[in-house]
């Protein structure tokens, strides 16, 4: 019943995120060759729809992961909800970890959900995506971009008031972006958004992401995610209700 | 049966739920073989935590005034007589009606006639305990 | 286990950062009776409670609830499921329906009664299918009740639990809680009513700036505290009549006013060898007890 707690409290925010990111990828598919953006006009499709895409459709779900990432039992002890939550005979880290699990899994499903709509549009237009850039893709979105998760996650485990937690967490990650673009040293092991968006593998030709996934960058990436989640776990045991 | 009890009174509010049991059985009220609300029911009647009406009931088991019948509730027993008679009750009344009539003459007010009566039974409980 | 007491604290303490919130209680609830909590605001009760469930760690001194120590996390997560607790604030879960929220919090007790959660539903006149949020405090609060009722635990807690009720709803909810200690749970509820603790509490505990003033029985209380105001041909020393159980002496001219909280006997005995003119024994109520006990504390 924790789950079906979380779901009811994420619910509305995971749908609204879900039509916006999929509405986004269909209007690039829809209108994939009246766009004009920079780059080749030989892979138009590769181009703008695929890779352009993905670009836009990474800007939104980072913003809607951070919103997927805000809640949680900080946030009921604002409003005083936390004092039901905490008298379940249910472990405060099993509280925690379920309303953690149900957020990756709504942020997964916020990377997979329009990938699928972009394949099914593309195949209904006659010109399908190759399945190997889509799941090559979706690996670099989601690996790297729960982090950014992690970091709403945190944020909401130490800052209570309802729009101060989404707030320091969208600072957070604008920091972190120009940060580590903009800094020499940083930028090839930091570059997070460099990453996700698949620019270390673009062809800038044809327009494919070529050369194997980056597992080393993507597990690297997931064990800071990890550790960030653990660290909200602790400093949720540690709170005072 | 009406209960009254009032919390303010120097007095557990068991003791009181005992003696109107006993005024109840005295004037008539309650006849032997009578069944007595359940615990529960007038737990939740007077608003009383349910160890008051528990305490009087087993109180007056004591006294041999109620049989408490396992599952089946309190019953009005009156086998012995019971510990001062109708005769003698209304006897009092009328020996305390003179009594407060005669003070009242003397000029005392009701409520000090109430507390003088108050000190003088605390006082003779000193003296019976010497 | 089952002669552990309900709730029992040691040395408990809680400092925030710059104001004690408890200070060095020492708390026994017995089991099977109803224990008033009584306090002024801000006297520390909620965080006595919240320390007592876990939710705020002591600074010093230990909790133990049912027999588990709060401290032992895992045994005390058993231990919730016999406790039922309803909280100062009871905005729950703005986005359940009453309905929704009922299925949830049925799910986690072993000692959810349907029955009497449809029962209540009805009583308390909820709607079932409306947001929580959209409710008002007072449907909010009996909803909170609702759910701590239609169980039947060990220990249930109340913590203020008649803020936001209409006398008819503060009514209904003393009558539950006279219905739950007949049916064998241990109530303790905190409030600052002193009307709503008189009838129906077994004993109370009165705590004032973190620190236990009171732990009684009302029985004794209602036996033993005296109000005796005696006058004098001529006033003896106030010394004459410290004896145990006096707990406060005034003179004024010839009078004299003490407070007992037992003993009273013995007052009026010595009042009587100083050739006492007049003795007035008088009952103290509970609220000029409260009073009081919490001024000179």
């Amino acid at each position: 019943m924790l789950w079906y707690k979380a779901w009811l409290e994420t619910r509305s925010r995971f749908l609204a995120s879900l039509c916006g990111a999929t509405l986004i990828v269909w209007f690039f598919a829809h209108h994939a060759e009246s766009l004009t953006l920079p780059g080749p006009r030989a892979n138009i499709y590769t181009r703008n729809v695929v890779f352009y895409s993905h670009q836009y459709l990474m800007f939104v779900w980072i913003l809607c992961a951070i919103l997927l990432g805000m809640g949680g039992l900080i946030r009921e002890r604002a409003i005083g909800a936390s004092s039901f939550t905490l008298a379940l005979p249910v472990s405060r880290t099993r509280l925690v970890v379920v309303r953690i699990a149900v957020g990756l899994l709504e942020a997964i499903a916020l990377g997979v959900v329009p990938w699928v709509a972009i394949c099914l549009i593309m195949d209904s237009y006659g010109k399908p995506v190759l399945l190997s850039q889509a799941a090559f893709y979706l690996g670099l979105l989601i690996s790297g971009g729960l982090i950014y998760f992690a970091l709403a996650v945190m944020t909401a485990s130490l800052v209570e008031n309802e729009y101060t937690a989404p707030a320091v967490a969208y600072g957070i990650t604008i920091l972190m972006i120009v940060l580590c673009g903009n800094i020499a040293w940083l930028r090839p092991y930091a570059d997070l958004w460099r990453f996700m968006g698949g620019d270390n593998h673009l062809n800038k030709g044809t327009f494919f992401l070529s050369g194997p996934f980056p597992w080393s960058g993507a597990i690297a990436a997931l064990a800071v995610t990890t550790v960030l989640l653990a660290t909200s776990v602790w400093l949720i045991q540690h709170t005072e209700f | 049966m009406f209960f009254k009890l009032t919390p303010n009174a120097g007095q557990p509010l068991y003791l009181q739920l005992m003696e109107q049991i006993r005024h109840a059985v005295e004037t008539g009220a309650l006849r032997d073989g009578d069944l007595l609300p359940g615990i529960r029911t007038l737990a939740e009647k007077l608003v009383v935590s349910a160890n008051t009406v528990v305490k009087a009931y087993a109180e007056l088991e004591h006294e041999g005034l109620l049989e408490l019948r396992q599952g089946a509730g309190a019953f009005v027993k009156l086998r012995r007589r019971s510990r001062s008679s109708p005769a003698s009750i209304q006897n009092a009344g009328s020996l305390i009606r003179d009594l407060i009539e005669r003070l009242r003459d003397d000029g005392l007010l009701d409520e000090e006639i109430r507390r003088a009566f108050e000190a003088e039974l605390l006082y003779q409980r000193v003296e019976m305990r010497k | 286990m089952a002669t552990a007491p309900a709730i029992e604290t040691r040395h408990l303490t809680k400092k925030y950062r710059n104001a004690l919130a408890v200070c060095d209680l020492h708390l026994l609830v017995p089991r099977g009776c109803v224990t008033a909590f009584l306090g002024c605001n801000g006297a520390g009760k909620s965080t006595t409670i919240k320390m007592a469930l876990g939710m705020v760690r002591p600074t010093a001194g230990e909790a133990s609830v049912l027999g588990t120590r709060v401290s032992d996390i895992r045994a005390s997560c058993r231990t919730r499921q016999r406790i039922a607790y309803v909280a100062e604030n009871k905005p729950l879960y703005g986005y359940m329906t009453p309905e929704q929220l009922m299925r949830f919090a049925s799910s986690f007790y072993a000692d959810w009664r349907p029955e009497v959660a449809a029962k209540l539903l009805g009583e308390y006149a909820l709607p079932p299918d409306r947001k929580v949020k959209s409710l008002s405090k007072g449907m909010r609060t009996k909803l909170a009740l609702l759910l701590a009722l239609a169980r039947r635990p060990d220990l249930l807690i109340l913590d203020e639990p008649s803020e936001g009720l209409d006398p008819v709803g503060i009514e209904h909810l003393l009558q539950t809680i006279a219905v739950c200690s007949a049916e064998g749970v241990t109530v303790f509820f905190s409030s600052h009513q002193i009307a709503e603790v008189e009838r129906v509490a077994d004993r109370i505990c009165i705590l004032d700036k973190g620190r236990l003033l009171l732990n009684a029985s009302l029985d004794d209380l209602r036996e033993s505290y005296r109000c005796i105001d005696v006058t004098f041909p001529s006033v003896p020393f106030e010394r004459e009549f410290q004896i145990s159980g006096v707990e406060k002496i005034r003179t004024s001219g010839r009078q004299m006013r003490v407070l007992a909280s037992r003993n009273a006997e013995a007052v009026v005995e010595r009042a009587q060898q100083f050739h006492a003119v007049s003795i007035d024994v008088a009952p103290v109520s509970l609220r000029d007890i409260f009073l009081q006990t919490v001024q000179e504390g």
